[in-house]
């Protein structure tokens, strides 16, 4: 199943809560200003296999379209 | 029709469930296998016959001609080694056949880092029960780790 990449960027608190994103093969090592504004089961909710929060960093297990998906986002982030 | 995945590195093969990382050990990107490697400079070679259609210093995945991808994760954390330590001896795009060497690295000196030299194998997007006869304990990079039917 594909990721939403609007939804992912929703789930992680917007466009503006987002400082950078990184992708890991199969993740995407997310870091935000706010990780109060991560919403867990919207992330699940846009595909994603899975989300771990440590702290203002958000992994986001999106499957080995990681980089893909991490590149769509920097072009909907700019 | 069964793929039989091969493990790409000496070692002792633990399970995934043995894996310090969720992603792995929680099978969010697929079920498999890992292997606590041999701790000496060595090749880690192809899981499959495929494309090579990831390839990274730490991680790659082969993509088989029936469409189903292994990955493998040469240690935990590895990203941030960006490279370092680690030499390829394939490039992306590359057919290999399961055995050929992919990627030169030391799981020592992973560990001397700090960082855990555990390899996950991963049949990615598989179900559950896809995987079975997986082997444990001692292997030889190039053996069979377990089957994907």
């Amino acid at each position: 199943m594909a990721a939403d990449v609007r939804a992912i960027i929703a789930g992680l608190g917007g466009v503006d809560n987002v400082i950078e994103i990184e992708p890991c093969i199969t993740r995407l090592r997310t870091e935000v200003y706010d990780a109060s504004k991560v919403d867990q089961a919207a992330l699940r909710a846009a595909g994603v296999h899975g989300v771990m929060l440590a702290g203002n960093v958000v992994q986001v297990v999106v499957g080995p379209d990681a980089d893909t998906i991490a590149s769509d986002i920097e072009e909907l982030i700019g | 029709m069964v793929t039989a995945v091969l493990a790409p590195v000496a070692g002792t093969a633990i399970g995934l469930v043995a894996v310090p990382d969720p992603v792995f050990s929680q099978a969010m990107v697929g079920p498999g296998s890992a292997i606590d490697p041999r701790r000496e400079p060595g090749q880690a070679v192809a899981p499959i016959s495929g494309t090579i259609v990831k390839l990274r210093a730490h991680a790659y995945i082969v993509l088989g001609d029936d469409g189903r991808g292994v990955l493998v994760h040469l240690g935990i954390d590895t990203v941030q080694l960006k490279g370092e330590g680690f030499r390829l001896l394939a490039a992306e795009g590359d057919r290999v056949r399961a055995g050929q060497p992919v990627v030169f690295w030391d799981p020592a000196a992973v560990e001397a880092g700090g960082r855990s030299p555990i390899c996950p194998v991963v049949a990615l997007d598989a179900a559950a029960g896809e995987v079975d006869g997986e082997v444990r304990g001692g292997v030889g990079a190039g053996d069979e780790l377990f089957h994907w039917s």
